[in-house]
Formats: structure tokens, sequence, C-alpha cells
């Protein structure tokens, strides 16, 4: 579905990201793990289009998107939820899923779209007129990922949804990404958390210093004990 | 939920304030101050209380609409007055739209402050670019009276420069407000509050941020050139570029989207009437010192109100009957 050859980019001078190859298949899970900095979120947004690919190539349902921007991805059913949530705290729950749902394509499937939303997340129903920042980090996360949904994506790119989430919550949302598959989604993953984000996932690459150190089937990871050893930390 | 209500509560602010101009003696000229405000306000809020990015060379496109207007009645003459008329509000906003179109395109690249920063330098830039390069008359500006008077006769250039000014500015004003309500009940006004709130989650959402930015910009500058073109050339039949690219204007305005609700529609008119009527009487009453008191009033009334007047008004009159009036 997503096909990735030899993507560099970063911020003003400095290189992030020296060639990554990456396959995401059609309604699987994949994680992209590695330590702090080695540019696990920067690839994301690269993929996404906020930050502009130096050099290679992104491919989406055999389409080239390279240096689309992103509100044509999300128009050809690719999603972000970003890194921090990036709610809109003063709307209510139920307004901010209405402003994921703004595009035209989105809005056609507002019902649709709702009543998946609902049906994952009971409990953003019960809140729908509660104010987003109201909402505890939990709820927060399921929202992002909710408003997402809302956009009627088939690939969502999810940057850290566990971030600062207590371990009960952690599982919660690692839940939700695997009924997220079970409902056809394809789903791009970046994760600190290597032990849950494996658990659910089909697919991981290890990403070092900006370059794929290792990639391909969770099995095979789990296998590799050098991976393991010296990416992984366990 | 399309709601214009609010417009009948503008509609009749204005129609208050005429009657007020029109009935009591020495009313008109605080009134046409006051508009002249509103009409800045209501203008610079499609771009600062939609976005939330500040625009401080946006002095200078009440700067080009004046010059789009002088140049006109100035050198097209031989046109005929209601051609030249015409053709000056056309110069008018051809300027605005072409700086706005050229400044945007170039600064909306930048996010949030450093977006304000790129557009110091535009007015100043425009100014010595006339005083300079001895365009359009350079320093020494472009006066029209007597152009007016021997092409047209007294009694018309008196009617340009009085009831047909006042006129152009209230209409402008009022159009301002509409184009404002129209926003905020549009597509374009739900995707432009998007990314005012937040700019990444705009994206996500799959709005075209860059492109609503622009469209904001552009609206709002060529209203800031209709407001140069009639507030000016035509009431004071002349134009200097000293004082058209005054930034303290571009200061004002933004004081008054502030002090009455960035991003509403009745703010900027709650604010251009405290802004202009404080700064009126308290000249007359103190003069020379209406700055010292004027300024620690405003803060209060910002303290007070952080969201401007009608941001709270707003919040007050929610669950009320009066709660469809305000916005």
């Amino acid at each position: 579905m997503l096909n990735v050859t030899d993507l560099q980019s970063g911020y003003g001078e400095m290189q992030v990201l020296w060639g990554i190859d990456l396959e995401v298949k059609e309604k699987s899970i994949t994680v992209i793990l590695g330590p702090n900095g080695a540019g696990k979120s920067t690839t994301l947004k690269t993929i996404f289009g906020t930050l502009k690919p130096w050099n290679g190539r992104i491919e989406y349902i055999g389409q080239d998107i390279t240096f689309l921007p992103p509100h044509k991805k999300v128009e050809l059913g690719m999603t972000l939820v970003p890194e921090g949530r990036h709610l809109f705290p003063n709307m209510t729950v139920k307004d901010n899923l209405y402003m994921g749902a703004y595009l035209k394509r989105a809005e056609e499937r507002f019902e649709d779209s709702l009543e998946l939303v609902y049906s994952l997340f009971p409990r953003l129903k019960e809140r729908e007129s509660q104010k987003a920042g109201t909402l505890s980090g939990g709820e927060q996360q399921m929202l992002a990922i909710a408003r997402a949904l809302m956009t009627s994506p088939n690939l969502i790119l999810m940057d850290e949804p566990s971030q600062g989430l207590a371990p009960k919550l952690v599982k919660e949302v690692f839940e939700t990404i695997l009924k997220l598959k079970d409902e056809g989604l394809t789903i791009l993953l970046v994760e600190q958390n290597v032990f849950a984000s494996l658990e659910i996932s089909d697919y991981a690459y290890i990403l070092h210093e900006g370059k794929i150190a290792f990639g391909g089937t969770v099995d095979e990871v789990k296998e590799s004990e050098e991976v393991k050893r010296a990416y992984l930390g366990v | 939920m399309r709601n214009y209500t609010p417009l009948v509560t503008l509609l009749l602010i204005y129609a208050v304030m005429i009657a007020i101009g029109q009935g009591i003696q020495g009313m008109w000229q605080p009134i046409m101050l006051v508009i002249f405000y509103i009409a800045v306000g209501q203008a610079l809020n499609i771009f600062l209380g939609m976005t939330g990015y500040v625009n401080f060379g946006y002095v200078a496109l009440l700067g080009v609409g004046a010059y789009g207007m002088a140049v006109a009645l100035g050198y097209y003459t031989d046109l005929g007055l209601i051609p030249a008329l015409t053709l000056g509000f056309i110069l008018a906003i051809l300027l605005a739209f072409i700086v706005s179109m050229v400044v945007g395109g170039i600064a909306l690249r930048l996010r949030g402050a450093y977006f304000a920063i790129a557009t110091i330098g535009v007015n100043e830039g425009i100014k010595y670019l006339i005083l300079g390069g001895k365009i359009w008359g350079g320093s020494s500006g472009i006066v029209l009276s007597g152009i007016l008077r021997k092409a047209y006769g007294a009694e018309t250039m008196r009617f340009l420069s009085t009831v047909f000014a006042d006129a152009g500015l209230i209409v402008v004003a009022i159009l301002s407000g509409i184009i404002t309500m129209y926003i905020l009940n549009s597509r374009l006004g739900y995707g432009l509050i998007a990314l005012r709130e937040d700019e990444d989650a705009a994206k996500v959402m799959g709005i075209n941020v860059r492109r609503y930015k622009q469209i904001a910009f552009v609206i709002s500058c060529i209203l800031a050139g209709l407001i140069g073109a009639t507030a000016w050339t035509l009431k004071l039949t002349y134009v200097f570029p000293q004082d058209v690219f005054a930034i303290n204007y571009t200061v004002e305005a933004i004081v008054i989207v502030m002090l009455g609700g960035a991003g509403t529609l009745l703010g900027p008119v709650v604010g251009g009437l405290i802004y202009a009527l404080l700064k009126y009487y308290l000249t007359i009453a103190f003069p020379g010192m209406q700055l010292l008191i004027l300024a620690p009033l405003l803060i209060i009334v910002i303290l007070l109100f952080p969201e401007g007047v009608v941001g709270y008004l707003a919040k007050a009159a929610r669950g009320t009957r009066f709660e469809k009036f305000v916005r």
C-alpha cells in the first residue's frame, strides 16, 4: 500500500533521514522502533508531507505522492495522529469530531464514521458535549485517534500514541489499534514502547541514526538476538 | 448551523450611529471617526481574528488603496468623473490585491511570529519606494483639491469629499462586516478557525492551510485598500506617503480587534467604538495627555475581558434569548 524508497529529509541544514526504505502492506500494522533521535517522527512527518522530502520516493496505492502537500494526502485517504494529540481543547468532543470530517469526502461519510468511532470508543459518546481539554489523557488520545478516523482514511500514521499514558491506558490504546486493523485499516506506527507494539504489529522496522537497521516480520525481529541486544535493549 | 442574525445587531448599531451623527449637532465628525476605526478593525479582523496571524504591514494596504484612488482622480481627469472614480476603486482593489498576493505568497510560508516580523518591512519598503523612486509625486504626494475643482467644479468636489466619501466608507465598513459573517458561517471559516487553534491539527484534517491563510489575507487587504481610497483620498483630497504609511494605524487596528474580540463579528465594532470615542474625547478634555490616559484604560479593558468585550458578551449571552444576536 505504501512504498518508501531512499527517503531523505531533515531540518534546515541538518539531515536526519539518510535513505529510508520501507513498505507497509495493506490491512497490517507496521511499527517503526528505535532510540530517541533516530528519526522516527521525522519519517512519519516526511511521509505525511509536513516535512518536505529531500530525496527519494513515496508511493501510495500505486501513485507517486512524494511531493504532495498533506491536504492532498488526506484526500487520498492517508492521515496522521500527531505526537502530542493536537486536539481543539476549547471545542466539545463532538465538535472535534465534526472538524475531523472537514473534507467533502469525509463529510459525506460522517454518519458512518461517527458510528464507527462511537462503537470503538463508547466513552467518547458519553462525553460528547464535554470540552476536549477537560478529558483525561487517555481519553484525549482516543479522541485524537477518533478525529483521524473521521477523515475516513485507509492508512493511519500514528506518532507515539502511548506517550505519557499510564500502563493500563497504554494497553487500551494498543487494543484499539488492533481493532482498527480488524476494521480493515492499515496502520503505520512509531513507538517507544517496544514490547506492547511488537505484540500487536505484523511488521517492524528498526531505525538507527536515520537509516533502517533491520526490517521484517515481527517474528523475525523477535528471533534476531543481535537486533534485540543492539537496538531494543532486551 | 448557519446564523446570520448577528448582522441585525450590526446594522442596528450602524443605524443608531448614523442617526446620532445626523440628528445631533457636531456629532457627525466623531461618528465618522468611529466608523473609520470600526472599518479598519473589521477588515484586519478577517485576517488577524480568523487566523491568529499578525499583519504588521496592514497600513500599507490602506496606503496603496489611497494611492490607487489618487492616481485615478489625479492623472485621469480626462475620463470624466464617474469613469475616473470607477477606475480609482478598481486601482485600489488591484494594488491591494497585487501587494497582498506578493506579500502573502512569500511571508505566509512563515509561521506565527516569523510572519509578523516579515511583514514589518512591507510598509516602510513601499513608503521609501515611493519617496526614493519619486513615484506618484514622491514626497510631494498627490494633491487633488485643485485638480478636482478645476475639472468638476467646487460643488462636485465638496460633495465628493463629504457625502460621497463618508457614504463610501460606511458601505465598505458594513461590507466588511457582512463578509466576516459570511466567512464565519462558511466552510472556509471553519477551516480558518481550525488552523488558528492548531495549524498541525488543521493539516491532519486535510485543510490546505497555506491557501486558506492566503485567502483571508487577500480579502482583508482588499478591504483595507478600499478604506484607504474612501476615508483618506476621497475625504481628505490629498495623499502623502508619510501620512498613509504611518505604522500607528496598524497598531491601532490590532488594539481595536483585541479590545473588541478577535474572530468575532461585533468585536471590531465595539472595539472601534471604545477606542475612537475614548481617543476623541480624551484629546478634547486633556489635550496632549490623551495617550497617557488612554493606554492604562485600554490595559484595564484587556485585563477585564481577555477574550475581548464581545468574546465576553457572547459567553454571557449563551443560553439567553440574546444568544443568536451576539457573535
